[in-house]
């Protein structure tokens, strides 16, 4: 249908520009200046790399760094594995059951989980770190990759499964040989979404960061707390590289969908 | 060795699901929980467990607390608010309007928002403290004097909130649009309708789940919000989140943090409740107008 | 092989009964066919002879074997399922080596057996194509080999052919003979098209939409003497007209109110033809000589006006109106060996003629 109010036609496609300028705006003043020579003060003085070279100087932030890296690869493994091994035992439960008990995760407030997670570790005695952080990245996790992965096997068409069985295919068979291999496109997207939404993480990384033990997103927020720091800029400027890895996976697998879309 | 081999030959599959859902137990809802338990629990360090009680309750049930839930409350109610008046002309632009490049734009849509929490704040931090381009831009346009903050006031944590969560809400509203049947649109305007009326009848009513989903992806985590608040805002007002931090990092008052964890879910709970029923009421009050419509021309 | 037993198998789904109290042999290394209408209930009965479903009650037997809560994968019963069922991300050669894999033949063999099948069932040189890159009749093909080759004991068939158009359909009906053939599987194929299941069976069942078994044997049998109105009208087209039983001297007569009598010759007297008991009987219309002329030796003769004349190519179709206004079909066949084939038109009177041998006596 053709928009005949000019009006409309115009303004409509303005209005969505307008809205992507606002969104991208802020992200590129802020790679920009992390090429920039000095410190923010005044506007541009130059390209340079000295910012970056200053994030491999800091201990504390290649510290965080690995802390991260560590957290995110490991939830990532932890929730896919326990995603999959769930739909393989799914078939014994409604899938609407199944999706709503993990759906929790990301509707409920992350501060209500994270400040749940703190106390059942105080409670039994053990130390913020690593544990802690790996605990709740993962349930976030499992937040999304039961959902991606059980609305991917219920497209399926059971007939598959069936024909298996059939030709004299054990359950774990039909599962490793038919199941798995078709599933794997919206595994390997989960994988990406957990390793990002576990680097971008803040809320959990907060509460469960121990002394010595903190992600990047916690040791960005207490050099951000005390004012401009270009070396923020450049930390955020890898940051965003790797998310867009991350967002291109996960968008042009069509996958969107069926995260934000699981609405009632 | 024999038990291993069952498991594996799937006589006993639900011990796969076992992994998952124990995760979920311990981590989650085991927790959660505890929260409300022991938001009632009264202890000493002295004397150990001495019972259920109130105090704590009574303890927060003082005016600053409750206004502090009504600021979250706030809070999230106009960032999702603006948000949705946002999102729904870009969802729909989206959907229906754009007819190459659709990945481009929703991977375009999606990336500033799949971004650490900490760099989006810090971007708008960057570009709104006194130093930066936009204060000299508009010092230079002549609508300040000289370059000031534009960071520590209602106004900027208003636009970090919108900007984190803006994303969240044109997604779920995209998706629901991108599913519509077209043909519905071309049968409504067959059928004579001009483009308002497909719009207020066909396309409305059909992005409702999707406003919702968005609502919920919105509110929610906006009530819990401290970090913006307080990078953005300067920390000058106080929030559910930010009181939680303090209660639980700083200050270490455990249980009223208990109490008022609790107090907030619930609250945060009434309202989804109220919202989803009032969803469901506007749903039956459609089919039932309909109803006595049809009911009313067959007389 | 062994013979397939069904006994007194009951099946339910949401709440709705599908199959009631069946039983059913299936005699080893034929051909055999479960004909009826769509929603009777024989996709449910494959099922369960698969193992895909479980009886609710009732038990089936392979050869002696109870075979009846054992699962799908122990079975040696494949199936070749009315959408192919191909697994998407193998190749050709790979779904028709799964089975054979699964139970750990080496691989020296799998790829000897997997080239022979192909080459049978005419897919040499495809064996690395992609499933999606296949026609209709290409995939169709596949399942099959996929599901024949580790020498199943018995091979089920879901309309197999539903989704192929007709001359393809002609083409694999006799291959999928040829197959069954060469390989001495017993298979049980279904389908709700009559003429197929003419065509290609040893020996058939017919179901009705109540799940049950309305008769059993070869197509011949179920053709010329079927049990009941409904296999008769199932089963190739008939005229089916109630009337009145009498029995006089051995001589069986067929009294229809308005019509007239009519001699019936009955190979074998059944225990229901009594005198005076009312029954139905079943006329095919190719049995039914239509002609202006008199005509001598034949045992029974009506009169009719022509309704219609329907020209289908190698036959006639007419539709003739009798005295006390019942429909009757009659088909002549378009040959071009006696000449003075007469022409008939609609409104013409015409006399049908038709022999005592060739009337069908039905209870039901």
């Amino acid at each position: 249908m053709v928009e005949r109010n000019i009006f409309v036609r115009i303004l409509h496609p303005i209005f969505v520009s307008l809205i992507y300028i606002f969104l991208y705006l802020p992200i590129v003043v802020l790679v920009l200046f992390s090429f920039n020579k000095s410190s923010i003060a005044s506007g541009w003085s130059g390209f340079s790399l000295k910012w970056f070279k200053a994030l491999l100087q800091s201990p504390e932030m290649l510290e965080a760094l690995k802390v991260s890296l560590i957290v995110a690869l490991t939830s990532t493994f932890l929730s896919v594995l326990m995603g999959a091994a769930l739909v393989f035992a799914s078939r014994w439960w409604k899938k609407s059951f199944l999706f709503n008990i993990f759906n929790i995760n990301i509707i409920l407030p992350e501060i209500i989980i994270a400040v749940g997670l703190i106390s059942i570790f105080t409670f039994f005695k053990i130390p913020l770190g690593y544990e802690s952080l790996i605990a709740g990245h993962t349930l976030i996790g499992l937040g999304f990759v039961v959902p991606i992965i059980l609305s991917r096997f219920k497209e399926l068409d059971p007939m598959l499964t069936e024909a298996s069985t059939d030709l004299g295919a054990r359950p774990l068979q039909t599962f490793s040989k038919i199941v798995l291999p078709l599933l794997a496109p919206a595994i390997i997207v989960s994988c990406f979404l957990v390793f990002t939404l576990s680097l971008d993480d803040f809320f959990i990384s907060f509460f469960c960061s121990g002394v010595k033990v903190q992600t990047l997103s916690v040791y960005i927020f207490s050099l951000v707390r005390q004012g401009i720091d270009p070396r923020v800029n450049a930390i955020s400027t890898c940051l965003l590289a790797v998310s867009s890895i991350c967002v291109l996976v996960l968008c042009s697998s069509k996958i969107v969908g069926q995260v934000f879309g699981y609405g009632k | 060795m024999n038990f291993v081999k069952r498991i594996l030959q799937e006589e006993y599959p639900f011990i796969f699901a076992l992994p998952a859902f124990m995760w979920q137990l311990f981590f989650l809802y085991l927790p959660l929980v505890s929260i409300v338990v022991f938001s009632f629990l009264e202890f000493s360090p002295l004397q150990g467990f001495l019972g259920f009680s109130f105090s704590y309750y009574v303890k927060i049930f003082k005016l600053v607390y409750l206004k502090v839930i009504l600021n979250s409350f706030f809070l999230a109610l106009f960032t999702s608010i603006i948000c949705l008046v946002i999102s729904y002309p870009v969802a729909y632009f989206l959907a229906l309007k754009v007819k190459r490049f659709k990945t481009l734009f929703l991977f375009g849509l999606v990336l500033p928002s799949w971004t650490n929490l900490i760099v989006q704040i810090y971007a708008w931090f960057f570009l709104l403290e006194r130093r930066s381009i936009i204060s000299k831009l508009l010092c230079y346009i002549g609508i300040f004097s000289e370059p000031r903050h534009m960071i520590n006031s209602y106004f900027s944590t208003m636009i970090g909130m919108v900007y984190c969560f803006l994303p969240f809400m044109i997604l779920p509203i995209y998706t629901v649009l991108e599913k519509m049947n077209r043909s519905l649109l071309e049968a409504s305007s067959d059928l004579g309708a001009s483009r308002f009326v497909t719009f207020r009848k066909v396309i409305l009513p059909i992005s409702l789940p999707g406003i919702y989903t968005g609502l919920l992806l919105v509110f929610v985590p906006a009530f819990g919000e401290f970090v913006i608040p307080s990078l953005l805002g300067g920390a000058k007002k106080a929030y559910w989140g930010t009181v939680i931090v303090d209660k639980f990092l700083i200050s270490g008052e455990w249980r009223s943090g208990f109490a008022i964890a609790t107090v907030g879910v619930l609250f945060l709970g009434l309202f989804i409740g109220l919202l989803f029923s009032v969803f469901k009421i506007v749903k039956v009050l459609k089919t039932k107008r309909f109803k006595l419509k049809i009911q009313a021309s067959k007389k | 092989m062994r013979a397939i037993k069904i006994q007194n198998v009951s099946k339910s789904y949401n709440q709705e009964l599908i199959l009631d109290d069946l039983s059913l042999n299936i005699p080893s290394g034929q051909f055999f066919t479960l004909l009826g209408p769509s929603g009777c209930g024989k996709t449910t009965l494959l099922r369960l002879i698969s193992g895909l479903e479980t009886v609710d009650s009732g038990k089936i037997f392979l050869g002696d074997e109870d075979i009846t809560y054992q699962p799908a994968y122990k079975r040696r019963v494949n199936t070749v399922f009315q959408q192919y069922a191909l697994f998407p991300h193998l190749s050709v050669f790979d779904n028709v080596a799964y089975s054979l894999r699964i139970k750990g033949v080496s691989e020296k063999i799998v790829r000897h057996k997997v080239l022979h099948l192909l080459a049978i069932v005419r897919l040499a040189g495809r064996e690395f194509k992609e499933i999606k890159n296949l026609s209709g009749g290409q995939q169709q093909r596949v399942a099959l080999a996929r599901a024949i080759a580790c020498e199943p004991e018995v091979l089920l068939l879901d309309e197999p052919l539903a989704a192929l158009d007709f001359n393809l359909r002609e083409q694999m009906l006799i291959e999928l003979m040829d197959l069954q053939e060469k390989f001495k599987t017993t298979f049980v194929y279904i389908t709700h098209d009559q003429s197929e299941a003419l065509t290609v069976s040893d020996s058939m069942a017919i179901m009705n939409h109540d799940g049950q078994i309305e008769q059993i044997g070869t197509s011949e049998e179920i053709y010329e003497f079927p049990s009941s109105c409904f296999v008769a009208n199932f089963v190739g087209n008939t005229n089916i007209i109630e009337g009145v039983l009498y029995i006089r001297d051995n001589q069986i007569e067929f009294k229809v109110d308005g019509l007239g009598d009519f001699w019936v010759f009955v190979p074998k007297k059944k225990s229901w033809m009594v005198s005076g008991r009312k029954v139905f009987m079943s006329l095919r219309p190719e049995k039914i000589l239509i002609s202006k002329k008199k005509m001598e030796n034949f045992s029974n003769h009506l009169v009719g006006t022509v309704l219609n004349v329907v020209y289908k190519g190698r036959s006639t179709l007419y539709k003739v109106r009798l005295k006390n206004g019942k429909l009757i079909l009659a088909f002549e066949q378009n040959e071009e060996h006696f000449p003075q084939q007469e022409d008939i038109c609609a409104q013409d009177e015409v006399n049908l003629y038709f022999q005592k041998e060739n009337i069908v006596l039905l209870e039901r």
